[in-house]
């Protein structure tokens, strides 16, 4: 398409120079602390660790903690670990060379993350009969609920802070993925706490504590981390 | 891009000069590329400078040692949708008056009159302008970078925050739309805005 080709060729064009503010702001600068992903993503973990694991103590360990299988306990708990760090690294730490986090993954793996452990918690946590009627066990699930919320809190307002207006792209899928990792730990945590071992509490409640939050990152976060 | 990266790097650490430097190695790239979005000088100019007055506060969530090129796209790109979407809103308010201006408008509201044509054949520019106006945002945007600025789809993609399948087909569909309507035979396979370019 020569149109095109003609576009394509035209020379540069010359830009004026820097605008009036931007000179002002010139002519105080100074040295700015850039960006550390990495490290960011340690202070950002071993925070939230640490916080969870004060709300931990004020609360107790489930009393059936001994009688539970080992190996299956340690797959399930490493999981949730897994749903609490990859989504946090995905969403701060960037490919090498590049500025802006892996949004599209972050956004993935809070997906994944929200989905997955409500149907893993469905699924593998047997269920009695009486499980059938959710109300009953879906219902004082609300401590739990408003529990792992609680934990999936700092995660969240750390990350947040340490993206604040970093974001051009993604933001929503960025919080999304803070949101999704605040919410396994609080999973995680809440694994440890609660014994009810009801498919539809487990899914429903423990999981459900993922999406939720990864839905209310969503929605707020970008407010904070987009930049204007 | 090794240039851009070290003065960002000094920039960062307070030097005004690699300021400077950066924004006479990035601003005319930049401004193309505000150009053919926007298609109005005074517009993209100003796009320009909100661009790099936000790249100026935001400096502080630059990654040392990272390429800073895609980020500042991205701000501009974002910067550009801020705009035509504050645009957007102003045109629904005039709709409301009882008569309209008969003036032709792009997406940014520009008129036909005040197109910035360069030196180039002015019909073949001005007819490639106006079929690029009559595309949708999104598919403009990807025409522009993958076509006219030389990026790679994966380069687009990340600029535009969105995926590499979407941004193909935006290219793609763009590029069906323009041949259309410019009407001159397609491109041979290999310089699709599929691949890298």
């Amino acid at each position: 398409m020569s149109g095109l080709d003609e576009l394509s060729q035209l020379p540069v064009p010359v830009p004026p120079p820097p605008s009036a503010a931007l000179e002002a702001e010139l002519a105080t600068l100074a040295p700015v602390r850039t960006r550390r992903p990495v490290r960011q993503l340690v202070v950002l973990s071993a925070v939230s660790l640490v916080y969870a694991g004060a709300i931990f103590v004020a609360l107790s360990l489930r009393r059936d903690l001994h009688e539970l299988p080992i190996v299956p306990s340690v797959c399930v708990g490493l999981t949730w670990v897994v749903g609490f760090i990859a989504p946090l690294y995905l969403a701060t730490v960037p490919r090498a060379g590049q500025v802006i986090p892996r949004w599209q993954l972050a956004g993935v793996a809070s997906l994944i993350g929200a989905i997955g452990f409500i149907v893993l918690g469905l699924l593998i946590h047997p269920s009695g009969p009486h499980s059938v009627a959710l109300e009953d066990h879906v219902a004082p699930g609300y401590g739990c609920f408003e529990f792992g919320l609680a934990t999936a809190l700092v995660p969240v307002v750390i990350g947040a802070m340490f993206l604040r207006g970093a974001l051009p792209v993604g933001s929503r899928w960025v919080a999304a993925a803070l949101g999704a990792g605040g919410g396994s730990l609080g999973g995680l945590m809440l694994n440890l706490h609660c014994s009810v071992t009801d498919g539809a509490h487990v899914g429903l409640m423990h999981g459900g504590v993922v999406a939720v939050s990864a839905l209310l990152a969503a929605a707020l976060l970008p407010r904070v981390t987009n930049l204007r | 891009m090794a240039e851009a990266k070290d003065l960002m790097q000094r920039y960062c650490d307070g030097d005004a000069g690699a300021f400077r430097e950066l924004y006479a190695v990035v601003a005319p790239r930049l401004l193309g590329y505000l150009l053919k979005m926007a298609r109005e000088r005074a517009l993209a100019d100003d796009l320009l400078q909100q661009t790099f007055m936000k790249i100026h506060r935001a400096r502080g969530a630059y990654v040392r040692g990272a390429d800073p090129l895609p980020w500042i796209y991205s701000i501009a790109h974002r910067t550009f949708i801020d705009e035509a979407r504050k645009r957007k809103r102003a045109v629904v308010r005039v709709g409301e008056v009882e008569e309209l201006p008969e003036v032709p408008a792009g997406l940014t509201g520009e008129s036909a009159e005040r197109r910035d044509d360069g030196r180039a054949d002015p019909e073949l520019v001005t007819a490639a302008l106006d079929a690029l106006a009559a595309l949708p945002d999104q598919q403009r945007e990807a025409v522009v970078l993958t076509k006219l600025d030389g990026k790679s789809v994966a380069e687009a993609a990340a600029i535009a925050g969105t995926t590499i399948g979407a941004m193909k087909v935006r290219a793609h569909r763009g590029y069906e739309a323009l041949r259309k309507v410019l009407g001159r035979p397609s491109e041979p396979a290999k310089k699709s805005p599929g691949g890298p370019s």
